[in-house]
């Protein structure tokens, strides 16, 4: 697709975003309002997945971490939710600069599985450490609270589903502005083939610990906004199934296009959604469509996408 | 109870535990040695030779005959899905193999929800098995006791199934290198698909044998995999000794744990994955990092 085509596709597509609390049923608002917020938690996975090859198996750890931490402000120090979320975003990313170290010791699948036993650690500790996490009734009634200087507007339903679009949006753009940077260029490097980019004398190493530092702020930031979105946090924010959930939107989306996992977002949403009022079996249904997707659409829906724009199919191998 | 007594048993506890994790991370490993992929179904294939057999026991009424069965079913539905499914994928990336076995594991889930219904099923244990021995003069499950030698007896013969064999022999050339295994007139496909099947037919193994003790529930897959995959990478991916290792370790952390700090058990097994991985990155016995 040509960058001009894609402008407007990306402008019409925000103008959609923009307009939609006029015309959308309440129901639908929610809806609309977590497809947003999980967008951003995919997106964040693909500056690692997608740019780096880094295959996080605990990305939950990102949003998990983000939302106890905004949840747990929010409801013990009274502070505006606009800084909480942005605080849990900070620390989930400070936290990210050290799981980034330890889990860049190994590479491969051992970074997977380290990524994962880093999530899952935290999963355990959410469920002992009572006095701070709820324990497994997790922190229940977290407040959209206003401020600062009693600025209310963020906590309506509305206000709030554009909240959330902002820090879509404005991922979006840094993430953009990163992949495009020379950072973003050594990011591919690594991708493409690391021994080479230390060949070149980057310290990829580095790198990768700043790529996960930033994915997990971001996921963070996600995290962040599920808490006071929902009202509350509790383990299932950590469990593994998320983190393998989170992958698969990327994957399904498009890896490696930042817009494909916010799409692969909303598509899960929405299957979720339709298939479970259609069927109690929906994820029996889930299932068949993500095989289906691997065997028959590699590229996910943004290639697939791109593709019918073009007219051409690139095959898998010819991107990655 | 004495200290002893209590050490004892708690002994037995935990090895008969490393049993039932060993036939979950044997198979994953040999899935992973040969053909470079996580199996994120390994945990629904566990669960479903839990409930395939829960059928059987109740059909026939003989234990064992499940315990026989199941794995075999379970076995021939894994390499049926390895030559269906699998087999179109090996040219692509790796990420393929986690979204297809993930879409399984929640097809399987699903399945078997539809099927056997929500509630978790009790499955006899065989009569000959059911009562207790005294060790110490504390009583202990004879159960306990039989997976604790089943263990041992698998464990032995996938050894020398590997060592000695022709079949074991070409897994173990395919897993060095699969190219020229294959320029040497090796059906390499052929033998993926068996050890897919071997592998999964392990996993249901080990949900035949667990059945009894904790029942066959819908969550039991969800725990076990991640167990699995502890196991697989303390010991080291593709390493049959480091798989076994690795269930020993996790199932004595496990049982000990949870009697002497039940608050911290949950966190140990993690701790003790992040410690190895640390350490040695590729795991106890692993070859790459």
């Amino acid at each position: 697709m040509k960058p001009l085509t894609t402008g407007i596709a990306g402008i019409a597509l925000l103008a959609v975003l923009v307009l939609a609390p006029l015309g959308l049923p309440p129901f639908a608002m929610t809806l609309l309002t977590e497809a947003v917020i999980l967008g951003l938690f995919a997106m964040s996975l693909d500056l690692m997945f997608g740019y780096t090859r880094l295959v996080s198996f605990g990305h939950a750890a990102a949003y998990g971490l983000g939302a106890y931490a905004c949840g747990w402000l929010l409801l013990n120090t009274g502070m505006p939710m606009l800084f909480a979320v942005f605080a849990g975003a900070l620390l989930t990313g400070i936290v990210g600069l050290g799981v980034g170290w330890m889990c860049t010791l190994a590479t491969g699948v051992s970074f997977s599985m380290l990524t994962l036993a880093f999530a899952q650690l935290l999963y355990a500790i959410s469920f002992k450490w009572t006095s701070v996490t709820g324990g497994s009734d997790g922190l229940a009634g977290i407040p959209r609270t206003v401020g600062p200087f009693g600025f209310a507007a963020l906590s309506s339903k509305a206000g709030f589903y554009y909240f959330a679009l902002a820090c879509l949006v404005g991922g979006f753009l840094a993430c953009r502005a990163l992949v495009r940077s020379p950072f973003g260029a050594v990011l591919r490097g690594i991708r493409e083939n690391e021994a080479k980019t230390t060949a070149l004398g980057y310290n990829t190493r580095l790198y990768k610990i700043a790529v996960v530092a930033v994915a997990y702020g971001l996921g963070g930031l996600a995290g962040g906004l599920y808490a006071p979105f929902a009202g509350f946090a509790n383990t299932e924010l950590l469990f593994w199934l998320l983190s393998g959930q989170v992958l698969i939107m990327v994957i399904v989306g498009g890896a490696g296009t930042l817009v494909g996992p916010i799409l692969g977002a909303a598509f899960f949403m929405l299957m979720e959604h339709q298939l479970s009022a259609w069927t109690e079996a929906w994820a029996l249904y889930f299932g068949l469509i993500f095989i289906a997707f691997v065997l028959f659409a590699p590229e996910g829906i943004w290639g697939l996408a791109t593709g019918l724009a073009t007219g051409r199919f690139r095959p898998a191998s010819e991107r990655h | 109870m004495s200290t002893l007594a209590l050490l004892l048993t708690q002994t037995v506890n935990a090895l008969s535990q490393s049993a039932l994790l060993f036939f979950l991370g044997v198979g994953l490993t040999l899935i992973f040695g040969l053909m470079r992929i996580v199996n994120f179904a390994h945990g629904a294939l566990y669960m479903l030779g839990a409930f395939v057999g829960y059928s059987i026991a109740a059909w026939s009424g003989s234990f064992w005959l499940a315990l026989a069965g199941a794995p075999l079913l379970v076995g021939l539905f894994g390499a049926g899905f390895e030559l269906t499914i699998l087999r179109r994928l090996y040219r692509r990336d790796a990420h393929a193999f986690l979204m297809v076995t993930f879409g399984l594991a929640l097809v399987v889930g699903e399945a078997v929800r539809l099927t056997w219904g929500s509630d978790a099923l009790q499955v006899a244990g065989p009569p000959a098995l059911s009562g207790v021995v005294f060790m110490l003069d504390e009583p202990f499950p004879v159960y306990r006791l039989f997976l604790v030698a089943i263990g041992v007896v698998v464990a032995v013969a996938i050894w020398q199934f590997l060592e000695r064999a022709r079949l074991g022999l070409l897994i173990r050339a395919t897993s060095q290198n699969a190219d020229m295994a294959n320029a040497l007139g090796v059906d390499v496909k052929m033998i993926r698909s068996c050890v897919f099947g071997i592998g999964c037919g392990l996993a249901a193994l080990g949900g035949v044998l667990a059945a009894p003790l904790v029942t066959a529930s819908n969550g039991m897959a969800a725990t076990v995999i991640i167990d699995a995959f502890v196991i697989v990478i303390i010991g080291g991916m593709g390493s049959f000794l480091g798989s076994l290792i690795g269930a020993l370790l996790i199932g004595f952390v496990q049982v000990f744990g949870n009697y002497y700090a039940p608050d911290f058990a949950l966190a140990f097994m993690y701790l003790v994955m992040l410690a190895v991985l640390v350490m040695r990155p590729g795991g106890l016995l692993g070859k790459e990092a």
